[in-house]
């Protein structure tokens, strides 16, 4: 180690004009271009991976964007304003009842079926955000948790309208001719245009004065109160807006798998969104896909690892992540990026 | 001209009642400092004028009768609260928090205006815009939030001991842009604060609150001149 005096010196000696005041420390990976190159990259790789992959992981891809769009809105609640939800998969269930009976009873054309599934998720997440505006932490926690909890014989209850426990059996949406595309591969691209859609939608709303105060609320609700922040509206609206997208999902869900069951929306759905949203990284905007990703797969490898304990194997995993990366993956990933040792 | 009347007002928290009817008046363009020992219901009395409690009792601000209104109208209404320990949103950057302060605000070119208004009170802030509050000093989290509640073109402004953790520098320095944000803007200013030397410095007139009433009222020199304020608060006798 040198004398600090002595260094100073020194640079004082050599830097003859002194040198322009160094920019503030650019962080590459926040670079707009860096960004749009991602971004681009991304999307190309989305256009191409249909092409290369065989159908049925045509089809987990298409499933992974599906639980995205229902964790972007889980994100919007739990991440950004601060509530809780553990029935999420209850206003993902809405989404894919309604499309579904939309399309079993009235035949209606399949897109029409997305705006009014996203529409009934909006207003039953309106309905179940007035306890949120008096509840907060494990009570609002466990109201919502009821939500998902009576939806099952709820649904299986009236059985001329959604076919009971058997469900309901419907043909998935047929690729145009002029698209040229197989069934998995159109069903994908519809899916990635909802969710794109679906992104952009969040990331425009988290970035207006909705967002702000969402943030604000999440962060000090007092001092949000005091700047005019009305609490009850925007807690109401967060609830609502999460629920619309997680009924988009549904909707989605229904095309993608054409058919629809109680069994496929217990409380189990729920408390693995939650778990998947935490696990990708709450209150980041790759959180939700990194969420989505192990919503879909971890399951799946948790049985692979273990035959008869997969349920033992997917909580070890979520301890194990959740020990390794405590802000989730996509705050591990973050971590990793900023190791990277920066261009000179 | 009276800005602010308040009359015969009372509040607690739940049973215990800390408020037991307060009465004052703040003209316009006025700094009113409220002094007063730990527990005399300094920070009740802002929380009540700003809606955060329940208060009983009237409240009127340039004529138009306050009582009883949620903090949210309040805040339309005029009156920006800047709470003890700041109240900053931490993860949040410094310009999202400056127009947080605007949200009752609709006109987007108005908002960007007080920006660079902000900006001549509290040049540090301009250096600081994208990097998160949090990461702020005491001081400067101290202009934020003063900044913040400026956004909001408020009528009335209530700072809640500006000086908490500050060191007395700072503390100076922030005391002297209130003076001059008071005189720029005319803004009504209510100010809680246990340097009571330095509050009476830049007020023109002062309340004594204890155990949740006035004791003494009058102008910052009377004050300044009680021998019982000079032993309990400013520490030294006249």
């Amino acid at each position: 180690m040198s004398n600090p005096t002595e260094t100073n010196a020194a640079q004082a000696r050599t830097a003859a004009p002194p040198p322009p005041p160094a920019p503030p420390p650019a962080e590459w990976w926040r670079s707009a271009r860096w960004r749009w190159g991602a971004a681009a990259l991304l999307a190309a790789a989305a256009c191409y991976a249909p092409f290369q992959l065989v159908p049925f992981h045509v089809f987990q891809l298409t499933m992974v964007l599906i639980y995205a769009v229902a964790l972007l809105g889980l994100n919007l609640l739990v991440g950004h304003a601060g509530q809780i939800s553990l029935g999420h998969g209850a206003f993902f269930a809405v989404g894919a009842y309604t499309a579904a009976i939309l399309l079993e009873h009235w035949a209606l054309p399949y897109p029409l079926t997305l705006p009014v599934a996203a529409g009934a998720a909006f207003l039953l997440g309106l309905a179940f955000g007035v306890p949120a505006m008096r509840l907060r932490g494990l009570y609002l926690a466990l109201v919502t948790l009821a939500i998902a909890i009576f939806l099952v014989p709820l649904l299986k209850r009236f059985e001329d309208l959604t076919g009971g426990s058997m469900g309901l059996t419907l043909a998935k949406p047929a690729p145009p001719a002029w698209s040229g595309l197989a069934e998995d591969q159109w069903l994908y691209f519809l899916t990635l245009a909802v969710a794109v859609a679906a992104f952009l939608l969040c990331a425009g709303l988290l970035r207006s004065r909705v967002g702000r105060a969402l943030h604000a609320i999440r962060d000090n609700e007092g001092a949000a109160e005091v700047m005019g922040v009305r609490l009850s509206v925007h807690k109401t609206l967060a609830f609502a807006w999460s629920a619309m997208f997680a009924g988009t999902a549904g909707c989605v869900y229904t095309w993608v798998i054409g058919f629809v069951s109680p069994d496929s929306f217990t409380v189990n759905l729920s408390i693995t969104l939650l778990a998947g949203l935490v696990v990708g990284g709450l209150g980041s905007l790759s959180g939700p896909v990194l969420g989505g990703l192990f919503v879909m797969f971890v399951p799946g490898l948790a049985q692979d690892i273990n035959d008869a304990a997969p349920g033992v194997i997917f909580g070890l995993l979520i301890i194990a992540v959740m020990y390794v990366a405590p802000t989730g993956l996509a705050g591990l990933a973050g971590r990793l990026i900023r190791k990277i040792p920066r261009k000179e | 001209m009276t800005d602010l009347v308040v009359e015969e007002l009372t509040a607690g928290y739940g049973d215990a009642r800390v408020l037991h009817g307060v009465s004052l008046t703040v003209g316009q363009g006025e700094i009113c400092a409220i002094l007063g020992p730990n527990g005399a219901g300094k920070t009740t009395l802002l929380r009540a004028l700003s809606g955060m409690i329940r208060a009983r009792g009237t409240v009127t601000l340039g004529g138009a009768d306050l009582t009883g209104r949620s903090p949210d109208t309040l805040a339309r209404q005029g009156i920006a609260h800047v709470p003890e320990g700041r109240g900053t949103f931490m993860p949040l950057t410094v310009e999202e928090n400056l127009r947080l302060g605007a949200y009752v605000r609709r006109r987007g070119a108005d908002v960007e205006a007080d920006l660079d208004r902000i900006h001549t009170y509290f040049p540090v802030l301009k250096t600081r815009l994208k990097q998160a509050a949090g990461s702020l000093s005491g001081g400067e989290q101290q202009m934020l939030a003063i900044g913040r509640a400026l956004m909001s073109r408020p009528r009335l402004l209530l700072l809640d001991e500006p000086s908490l953790g500050l060191a007395p520098l700072v503390t100076r320095e922030l005391f002297r842009i209130v003076q001059a944000i008071n005189a720029e803007e005319r803004t009504t200013v209510v100010v809680v604060e246990q340097n009571a030397h330095l509050a009476l410095g830049i007020a023109q007139q002062a309340h004594v609150l204890e155990t949740g009433r006035i004791v003494l009222s009058g102008t910052a020199e009377e004050i300044r001149a009680d021998e019982q304020v000079a032993q309990s608060y400013l520490g030294y006798r006249v």
